[in-house]
């Protein structure tokens, strides 16, 4: 017996949602193997494929069958998703056949979807950027030369919250968009996403006593991007997403990070999301995703 | 990473260059400063260690709280066995400077550094006042409270406070009733002119010369 759960046509972070609420519905049943149907996928983010790949392995854990996917009919998102590995990653998540070598050649991705599990694969992607990143940056979004060195730093210390905090395996990807309906611009994507303890999870022991009965997955996403707490003592902790959020803000750019069943952000004037979502659908672990546009034509590079 | 036992009242000096070009995660910064805490370890009475970033591209937030922030914490232990440790950040650029700051600022800290350029600095918590007598200690070589305070139009008292307050943040070494700029130290030693050896964390047992 099988059950199938339908990938939104638009899988980005509104679409990543619906996901969930599939997933929420068809796993309470259990014991059945769930099918994601993206046949009729149309557009896909960072964010929604980083988001696949979070749903499929929930869906694992709480039925006990790894998933099968049925892949999209459309040739331009098939070749996305080939360009950005996700098969290879996907393998570890769904029911698949096995998949020998890269189909795709050399990738115009930013960062291919890269699983992170230990301090190596943070110097790894840092290192695999560094080049790419620069051409990026500078030549299609406008940005001065030091952005790289931001961007770096940015990369890194997103993908340590998932070794440090996380308690479980996560990924990363990033690529460069025309974001025509909401900036007519460029932007660059960046997505993070893990199926760990959650912002909840990691900051209770310390936190939770504190705010009592308010203690929530919202409080504990505003506790860390808003206050720089950490699930440590240490004050020299809980630096990393201080800083991205810096930065992010300095570029003009847009945060979000989802944990549990909320959403914070920091939203720039071009975007429309909430700066705090409660009550959204219950997931585990943290996804985040950073928004970078293109400087607008002549503010040069400074 | 270089050291030699300097001559009367010289610290033993130590200059250890940062090899790897990106200086990301914590458990990086960990090695790292567990390397360079081995070599300190190893001195005897007092020791100024130079740590040289020119070659670091990427520094993180996480490795500059585990490298700087964390060798500056434990260096403040107050001395035991007359052996006091101090540091010099060199080569820090302005792609250093905010996760390195950042470190410093929320545990409270200040270290000495130098630009690329070879112009001093601090970076990280300090007072106003202190900067001012720290900044013509640097020109000096060094100096006392008494000399220092006319020329500052400050109390010899406050400026003998600013003192003691640096000295016990090794912002500056003591001779008696002088105080010392670690680059004037530095440059006594001919330190600048000795070579050095990697300090990235993969020669945790890498002994002194």
């Amino acid at each position: 017996m099988s059950r199938v759960i339908e990938v939104p046509e638009t899988l980005d972070h509104k679409g990543f949602e619906q996901l969930v609420a599939g997933l929420n519905r068809s796993a309470e049943i259990g014991g059945e193997r769930l099918v994601f149907n993206a046949r009729h996928v149309r557009w896909t983010s960072p964010y929604g494929l980083i988001g696949l790949l979070a749903v499929g392995r929930v869906a694992r854990d709480r039925t006990g069958l790894a998933p099968r996917i049925e892949a999209p009919d459309s040739r331009d998102v098939r070749r996305y998703w080939d360009r950005m590995d996700f098969w290879h990653v996907a393998h570890q998540v769904y029911d698949l056949e096995p998949v020998s070598t890269r189909a795709h050649g050399a990738s115009d991705a930013l960062l291919e979807i890269t699983a992170i599990q230990s301090h190596h694969d943070v110097h790894a992607v840092v290192e695999r950027v560094r080049e790419r990143a620069a051409a990026i940056l500078e030549n299609r979004l406008h940005y001065p030369k030091p952005s790289v060195i931001h961007f770096s730093v940015m990369l890194s210390e997103v993908c340590q919250n998932i070794i440090e905090h996380a308690e479980a395996d996560g990924w990363v990807c990033a690529q460069t968009y025309h974001y025509r309906e909401r900036l007519g611009r460029d932007v660059l994507m960046l997505a993070v996403g893990d199926v760990g303890i959650g912002f909840e999870g990691s900051l209770a022991a310390e936190h939770a006593r504190r705010h009592g009965e308010g203690w929530s997955a919202a409080a504990a996403l505003e506790a860390a991007l808003l206050h720089g707490e950490s699930r440590f003592r240490d004050p020299g902790r809980g630096q990393g997403l201080q800083a991205i959020r810096r930065q992010v803000g300095k570029w003009d750019g847009m945060l979000g990070i989802r944990s549990g069943n909320a959403m914070i952000a920091l939203v720039p004037e071009w975007e429309t999301i909430p700066p705090l979502q409660r009550g959204l659908e219950g997931f585990p672990g943290a996804q985040i995703l950073v928004v970078m546009p293109a400087r607008p034509e002549g503010e040069g590079r400074r | 990473m270089t050291a030699q036992r300097g001559a009367a009242n010289l610290p033993e000096i130590a200059v250890a260059r940062l090899y790897k070009e990106d200086l990301v995660t914590r458990h990086t910064g960990r090695a790292v400063r567990l390397s360079i805490e081995g070599l300190v370890s190893e001195a005897e009475g007092q020791s100024l260690t130079v740590l040289d970033f020119r070659d670091v591209n990427v520094i993180d937030f996480s490795c500059a709280d585990e490298i700087v922030a964390k060798l500056m914490l434990r260096t403040m232990a107050p001395a035991t066995l007359g052996r006091e440790h101090f540091f010099l950040f060199r080569g820090i650029g302005d792609h250093h400077l905010d996760p390195v700051e950042s470190a410093l600022r929320r545990r409270g800290l200040v270290v000495p550094a130098e630009t690329p350029g070879g112009e001093p600095f601090l970076i990280g918590d300090v007072e106003p006042q202190a900067l001012r007598v720290w900044e013509v200690l640097c020109r000096d070589g060094r100096g006392c409270a008494e000399a220092l305070a006319p020329r500052l139009g400050m109390d010899e008292g406050d400026c003998g406070r600013l003192l003691r307050t640096m000295h016990d943040r090794r912002l500056i070494r003591r001779d008696g009733k002088d105080y010392l700029s670690l680059f004037h130290t530095f440059t006594q030693a001919g330190g600048a002119s000795r070579a050095s050896r990697r300090a990235d964390g993969e020669e945790t047992h890498a002994g002194r010369q």
